[in-house]
């Protein structure tokens, strides 16, 4: 196991008192917090500077890591806590980050147990028994948002078992209900890292699972709130005259009438068939994208050409003022 | 089959992630979040997109140690950087489309 220095990792000196401990913590933390900075590297950067300030600014946990900073520093190989050592901080982890965050080093020095990382003085007695919450993304494809569906789970999920942080598989079921719109997240309840049991046999205190539901771009529709869009392309002729073309929907084909002359970026509404939420039917929207045939024989040539004699529109009249 | 749920309740809220009810009065007194619907504190329910903010907010009021009135801008923009890139992707899969 690596010594940890956490001295060196808030870039403090080891007679450092608090208030410059915590200065040099603030400032590393607005730096490398996962929120605040995407960058690879940047979230385990966040997590050692958390532990090592978890640490340093506890004077009971500064003064015991010293001790042990003196025993590590001189050991040639990987660092081994000193035998008979009993961790003294009865497993509480602070307001930080859960065990399952913090290094093999820190538990076997101050020992884990503290599974989650929103301890409060009121709340410390439940918090060693709680299991980690853990999120998933979870694909579906936009016909499976509207009529629901059961899907089958399988992700890993970190869990510290006293000693050290492993992964352990899960596989689950869950029922995703129809209306589920992009974004949204769904709980299972229980079905996180799993709790220790109490003295009392009680296990219900196992983490939950969020699954945050994410729409799969669809090849056809696009999805705004409960309107589903659609890019309509037309020939120029079709666009001029007029037509009626068969369009998809989510639910099988309709028949659509296009008025004569629609410009290109019309849009068409057809009520009702859009996405449905619990107070409000959404609509289909068309859009006209007018497309020029790529093939270009004589005769089409030839017509285009007439059509050009006779027709005196210039598209870009606005430009001559 | 797994029970699913789409809300909680305040008192399940602070049990499941492990929070203080009063940290949570303060996110929704700074108005990071509103309750669903509830008039009184223990009736108050709130959606999961709401208990992510909740949750987020806290965290980062005990992991930056930066005060309320901070989080409640920090939390804001996030929000509308979240709800900027979904409309930048939208638009751009529109464009692709289109053109």
């Amino acid at each position: 196991m690596e010594f940890k220095d956490y001295y060196e990792i808030l870039g403090v000196k080891e007679d450092a008192d608090l208030k410059e401990i915590k200065k040099a913590y603030r400032k590393l933390a607005l730096k490398f917090h996962p929120d605040m900075n995407a960058e690879a590297g940047a979230e385990e950067k966040f997590k050692q500077v958390a532990e090592a300030y978890e640490v340093l600014k506890d004077d009971t946990k500064r003064a015991e890591y010293d001790e042990m900073k003196r025993y590590g520093s001189s050991a040639e190989q990987g660092f081994k806590p000193p035998p008979g050592w009993q961790p003294n901080g009865q497993g509480q982890t602070g307001d930080f980050g859960s065990s399952a965050d913090f290094s093999d080093f820190f538990n076997s020095v101050f020992g884990g147990g503290g599974q989650e990382g929103f301890s409060h003085a009121r709340q410390q007695q439940s918090s060693q028994f709680k299991g980690q919450d853990f999120e998933i993304e979870v694909p579906i494809f936009l016909e499976e948002s509207v009529s629901g569906l059961t899907k089958n789970l399988a992700f890993h999920v970190p869990v510290f078992d006293g000693k050290q942080t492993k992964q352990i598989k899960k596989s689950l079921k869950v029922k995703i209900p129809a209306g589920i719109a992009d974004g949204e997240r769904i709980r299972v309840k229980g079905q996180g890292a799993p709790g220790q049991a109490t003295a009392s046999g009680n296990n219900n205190l196992n983490g939950d699972l969020f699954l945050h539901i994410r729409l799969v771009p669809h090849p056809i529709f696009d999805v705004q709130g409960i309107n589903l869009l659609l890019t309509l392309p037309l020939t120029p002729w079709e666009a001029a005259l007029g037509t009626k073309v068969e369009v998809p929907t989510l639910n099988g084909k309709i028949n659509l009438n296009i008025p004569a002359q629609s410009q290109s970026g019309k849009k068409l509404r057809i009520k009702g068939k859009g996405l449905k939420s619990k107070s409000a039917q959404g609509d289909l929207l068309a859009t006209i994208k007018i497309e020029i045939p790529p093939s270009n024989t004589n005769e089409s040539k030839r017509l285009w050409e007439q059509l050009a004699e006779v027709e005196h529109f210039n598209p870009r009249q606005d430009w001559s003022n | 089959m797994t029970n699913i749920t789409l809300h909680m309740h305040l008192d399940e809220l602070c049990l499941s992630a492990d929070i203080s009810q009063e940290a949570i009065i303060e996110v929704v007194e700074y108005g990071i979040v509103k309750p669903l619907e509830g008039d009184t504190l223990s009736e108050w329910v709130f959606d999961l997109e709401s208990t992510h903010w909740i949750k987020k907010a806290i965290k980062l009021n005990q992991q930056l140690q930066i005060d309320w009135v901070a989080i409640a801008m920090v939390i804001e923009l996030m929000k509308q950087k979240q709800q900027l890139e979904k409309q930048n992707k939208q638009l751009e899969a529109r464009l692709n489309r289109l053109l």
